[in-house]
């Protein structure tokens, strides 16, 4: 398996991020090789999000050093831009563009950054449509779609940047219960492909059938690290084990 | 500022009627402004017509169209009432300040007016649900609940109309107030130095502007002080 | 005292004679206005303090005084220096029509231009994410992304501001021009009939008002094209 070859795309070392006054990531360390699928999970406002934001630069780190393929997250731009155009980015919210019918939202950036022909960016959109299985909404405008398929298309469009790295940030949360399956199956096909992945979700059936390694944050820290079956049947921190106790006691 | 010399008293009491002027139209503005709202609000087909004409008119015409109109047709009219008893009086008017102040306090009411609605439409029902289910009468939720939250939604929107009169009083020297701009007119007569004596006008009304600015402000941070830290 | 609809049916005509000047008037300031606008926005949002700086002061000042102020310093004032009389601008700041439109130009750039930053800070901060995270530069988003979207939130605001200053292109009348608030003001002088005059003025300008919101709606309309449910 690809994961064997320990081959690191995403290296964290002692990264830091504050928002004034407040510390959101304290001295996180994390390596993710190239093929594996980590899934990150704690309560609200442990950091989480800022740390995938950092991984593309949509947050600035602070402290330590973030390297990404190869690239080392720094004020330049050349980098960051190259960073991006590897590196997929789902969100909670979708963030279509709404004044683009789906298509368009799929050619945008194929046609923008990678000066592709109308036509190819085209062709790639609709096959990338047809894989997250909705290509007769192509030309519809996104505020026309239900949720679950508005964040299909939303996959569709970091895909079609063909990205070795997707970061998906809760893109179930927003979702109502009966369209989070739609997207959580397309989420494992890109698994079962070896794409590396970085979820933070709230999913934990999710977390267990697809995750190489799970990753508990609590209050900005990397609380603990392991495979599924450690993670959830053996948790070895208070913390994670009150977390798990919380979220599965209802 | 040699030039000022000897002005400076006649642009100090224009600045005050300014700041009459001012007061005066911002309580005609607040009265009209609520009466729209309330008639637009209202059930009453009429009152919604009438207020709805009220706003399309005053929205839709040049400002110193409505001064002109107002000062000159009440003039014409009280003229010729007052000659029904004396033909020997040739005009009577409406005081320039008086009419100056109704014109803009009706002015921009028209604008209030929608403010006033629409912060009253914004009032989230469920606080009011809320309420009202807590068994609080339907007059103490709309002094306690409703009047705060309006008050919270109206201001900016509020600020801008302020902003409004006071600018506007600049046109009130077009029908011969005494105020800034027609200090500077007689200035003018004496030094020939328009530039000068003109920008002191915009000083001066600068000065203001930048005071109901603050005021706003301050305002705003005090009825918002709730919200803060909301994430 | 009489309504007289003869003297309606004659000033008419004669004030619609000038509707050339104050379409002109119009025009030409929304077009230099909405430029100038847009360059005070870019340099608003430039995060260069030296652009920024020179950005916020212009509007501050235009915003903070009366444009009748602003149209009396540029006609009557500036002629006080003689580098201005001697300057290349003088064939345009000699005439009236250029001090009037130089001074609604200069004025509805300030205004437009919070307009416009009021469209853009209204774009989901979401959107410029993912158009980030998907490699567009700064410049792509700001383009392909945060402008379409910002035109459509900024056309309300857009509309009425065109509407505002459709109404102070009348204020040009104060300096000598004959657009039709001047030849309005000239027949009630002669007849001194405010009422048929000044209403009649008034409904024409409603008319173009009407006109004027018409048109932004159905642009604004266009540009929401989008947010339509149904296909």
């Amino acid at each position: 398996m690809a994961q064997d070859e320990k081959q690191p795309v995403i290296v964290l070392q002692n990264v830091d991020k504050h928002f004034g006054s407040f510390q959101a990531l304290k001295n996180i360390n994390l390596v993710v090789n190239k093929g594996e699928r980590l899934v990150v999970c704690g309560p609200s406002g442990s950091g989480k999000s800022t740390m995938i934001r950092c991984i593309n630069r949509l947050e600035e780190h602070d402290g330590g050093k973030i390297i990404v393929n190869g690239h080392e997250l720094t004020g330049n731009t050349k980098d960051i831009d190259a960073v991006r155009r590897e590196v997929g980015m789902v969100f909670q919210s979708f963030n279509l563009f709404p004044h683009l019918t789906v298509v368009k939202n799929l050619m945008l950036a194929p046609r923008l950054v990678r000066n592709t022909s109308k036509a190819e960016a085209h062709d790639i959109a609709m096959a990338l449509l047809e894989r997250v299985k909705i290509p007769e909404q192509a030309n519809k405008y996104p505020v026309q779609l239900s949720g679950g398929q508005q964040q299909r298309v939303a996959i569709a469009r970091a895909l079609c940047m063909n990205p070795e790295i997707m970061l998906f940030d809760e893109p179930t949360s927003a979702l109502d219960p009966e369209m989070i399956s739609e997207v959580l199956d397309v989420m494992v096909d890109l698994a079962k492909e070896g794409m590396t992945m970085i979820c933070v979700t709230h999913e934990m059936g999710f977390a267990r059938s697809v995750a190489d390694k799970i990753v508990f944050m609590d209050a900005g820290e990397i609380v603990e690290t392991g495979p599924p079956a450690t993670f959830f049947d053996n948790p070895k921190s208070e913390r994670t084990k009150k977390f798990l106790s919380q979220i599965i006691q209802h | 500022m040699a030039d000022l010399v000897g002005w400076w008293d006649d642009f100090f009491w224009g600045s005050v009627v300014v700041a009459q002027v001012f007061f005066a139209s911002l309580t005609m503005m607040v009265l009209f402004g609520l009466l729209g709202a309330a008639a637009k609000l209202s059930n009453s087909r009429v009152a919604q017509k009438v207020a709805a004409a009220y706003t399309v008119v005053f929205r839709g015409t040049p400002e110193i169209l409505v001064l002109l109109l107002i000062y000159f047709g009440s003039a014409i009219a009280l003229t010729s009432l007052a000659q029904l008893y004396d033909p020997s009086i040739a005009f009577v008017d409406i005081p320039p300040f008086w009419a100056g102040s109704f014109a803009i306090g009706l002015i921009v009411g028209a604008y209030a007016t929608e403010t006033f609605r629409g912060a009253f439409l914004g009032v989230d029902p469920g606080q009011i649900e809320a309420a009202r289910a807590l068994g609080i009468s339907g007059f103490k939720t709309f002094i306690y609940i409703q009047i705060p939250e309006m008050w919270r939604l109206a201001l900016p929107a509020f600020g801008n109309h302020m902003l409004s009169l006071i600018k506007d009083t600049a046109l009130i020297s077009i029908i011969g107030l005494n105020e800034t701009l027609f200090a500077a007119e007689q200035a003018i007569g004496t030094t020939g130095k328009p530039f000068t004596m003109y920008i002191v006008v915009g000083c001066i009304y600068l000065s203001f502007s930048t005071a109901i600015t603050l005021t706003v402000m301050m305002l705003e941070k005090k009825a918002n002080r709730h919200l803060e830290g909301a994430r | 005292m009489s309504f007289d609809f003869s003297l309606v049916i004659d000033s008419i005509p004669k004030m619609l004679m000038g509707l050339g000047l104050t379409l002109q008037l119009m025009a030409l300031s929304a077009v230099l206005g909405t430029v100038l606008a847009v360059v005070l926005l870019l340099m608003r949002i430039s995060r260069r303090w030296y652009l920024v700086w020179p950005s916020v002061t212009y509007i501050y000042i235009f915003r903070g005084t009366p444009i009748l102020v602003q149209i009396f310093i540029i006609y009557y004032g500036l002629p006080q220096f003689e580098a201005v009389r001697d300057s290349i601008f003088w064939p345009i700041l000699r005439e009236p029509f250029g001090c009037a439109v130089l001074a609604l130009s200069l004025n509805t750039g300030a205004y437009v231009s919070e307009i416009l930053r009021g469209g853009i800070l209204g774009v989901d901060k979401g959107l410029g994410e993912a158009a980030a995270a998907l490699g567009l530069s700064v410049r792509q988003r700001f383009i392909h992304i945060t402008t379409p979207i910002a035109i459509r939130l900024a056309t309300p605001a857009y509309s009425n501001d065109i509407v505002s200053l459709m109404k102070s292109t009348a204020l040009a009348s104060t300096i000598t021009l004959l657009d039709m608030m001047g030849i309005a003001r000239t027949i009630v002088a002669e007849t001194f009939a405010p009422y048929e005059v000044f209403l009649s003025l008034a409904v024409i300008y409603m008319v173009m008002t009407f006109f004027i919101q018409k048109a932004f709606g159905r642009f604004e309309r266009h540009m929401s094209r989008y947010l339509k449910r149904e296909n």
